[in-house]
């Protein structure tokens, strides 16, 4: 049975999953979750995802939801078809993985997701953004892309010479940030503008950003 | 033997000391002064361009991020002392579900209100408890589903510890230990508290909380 995905086309997280699936050559089909009307916070939801989020999926009968755990999921299942070794397996390579993953989950997700929240998820609940706090978020985000922007002086990518999952979880919110948002963090890095280029021209990416 | 370069009673440091007495990997803590800023010492950013504490070197082999950390251990000891991260597929899978959990819906909430709460403070800097307030309310309904989840199951990846269980110790710990509301939030919910006080009693637990 084809991969069920459970989400909103447009949320953020079942974009990125939808993105891994692409990757991976694997065929998936996207269960609209009613987001904007709550259908996430509904018992039936809940059931499967107790945290009322967005997505989960259904592999034929096994329910997994977090994002980053299902991408590793079909990553691993699907080892040898697809994007070779977005989770790499020789152990020291799987390690500076993990560090690469850990950067993103530490390093840029909270922020970006911070100034999402600020300028996308309060205007949509009618509040205004608290301008001293995304003040600090953009400022921390970028001091961490300045070491970015080391790192990726030195290699082609945040876990190395090769594209992994480490790489394609910076593409949902770095979209918003850098695209949708206008935010200029690029310019003066061109090492993570030439990696940031890099990602978001996979086929994959520009096929699930026109439709998950 | 692993050398663990970090500071004793940093919440970091502490996982991957945790991590070593779980799996009984000797280490040897090299003390960075952060009272100091040593982190942020050229000689030190060298390795870990972030600036922050910990990192290891295992003969030779340079890691940081305390997570990263902590599943190569897991990973390269799997024979010796507790298993940690379980290698049957679909076991794996939700072990990374929970491990996102603990990310996601845990740290990103209690870390920043240990910030506010703890390391302000001690910084001379005052606590925002307009955040803390926030913060505090986001956490809430996550930890509503955790005590649902862990009233299914013993620990959050099903039946048997993993290392997200205890990802949560250093900064939960410190979460309990501010009393009041803080710890009413683990205490209020039955299934919670039961988790909670089982991995906080961890032998291994007991002999790295007070000093890596």
């Amino acid at each position: 049975m084809v991969l069920k995905i459970h989400g909103h086309a447009i949320a953020p997280l079942v974009r990125l999953v939808a993105e891994v699936c692409r990757e991976k050559e694997v065929p998936y089909e996207l269960v609209n979750v009613e987001v904007y009307k709550g259908e996430h916070k509904t018992p039936a939801f809940k059931e499967f995802q107790p945290f009322g989020q967005v997505p989960y999926i259904d592999d034929d009968g096994f329910v997994l939801y977090e994002s980053r755990a299902i991408c590793r999921y079909i990553a691993k299942k699907y080892a040898s078809q697809g994007t070779p070794d977005l989770v790499p397996r020789d152990p020291k390579a799987e390690a500076i993985f993990e560090q690469a993953v850990s950067i993103e989950t530490s390093n840029f997700y909270p922020f970006a997701l911070g100034i999402t929240t600020e300028k996308i998820v309060k205007k949509h609940r009618g509040l205004e953004p608290n301008e001293a706090r995304l003040s600090d978020l953009v400022n921390n985000l970028k001091a961490k892309l300045d070491v970015y922007e080391v790192i990726l002086g030195k290699q082609a990518y945040l876990a190395g010479g090769s594209i992994t999952l480490a790489d394609l979880f910076h593409l949902p919110y770095g979209t918003i940030v850098f695209e949708e948002l206008g935010y200029d963090m690029l310019e003066d890095r061109p090492n993570v503008a030439r990696w940031w280029k890099e990602i978001t021209a996979r086929p994959s990416w520009l096929a699930v950003k026109a439709k998950a | 033997m692993i050398k663990l370069y970090g500071f004793p009673l940093s919440t970091c440091t502490r996982l991957v000391a945790l991590v070593c007495k779980e799996k009984n990997v000797p280490y040897e803590i090299i003390s960075v002064n952060l009272a100091k800023g040593e982190q942020k010492n050229p000689s030190f950013m060298a390795v870990q361009p972030f600036g922050q504490v910990p990192y290891i070197d295992d003969d030779g082999f340079l890691l940081y991020e305390s997570r990263a950390i902590a599943r190569y251990l897991s990973k390269k000891y799997p024979n010796q002392g507790t298993s940690l991260i379980p290698s049957d597929p679909k076991a794996e899978a939700l072990f990374e579900q929970a491990s996102s959990i603990e990310t996601f819906n845990f740290n990103a909430f209690v870390a920043p209100i240990v910030v506010e709460k703890v390391f302000k403070p001690r910084r001379g800097l005052q606590t925002n408890e307009e955040r803390v307030k926030e913060l505090l309310a986001s956490l809430l309904p996550k930890m509503d589903a955790y005590d649902l989840i862990l009233g299914k199951q013993k620990y959050l990846a099903g039946d048997s510890v993993t290392l997200a269980d205890l990802s949560h110790l250093p900064y939960g710990t410190a979460f309990y230990g501010l009393g009041d509301v803080f710890t009413e939030v683990f205490e209020s919910r039955p299934n919670l508290a039961r988790w909670w006080k089982d991995i906080s009693n961890r032998p291994a637990w007991l002999a790295v909380k007070d000093g890596a």
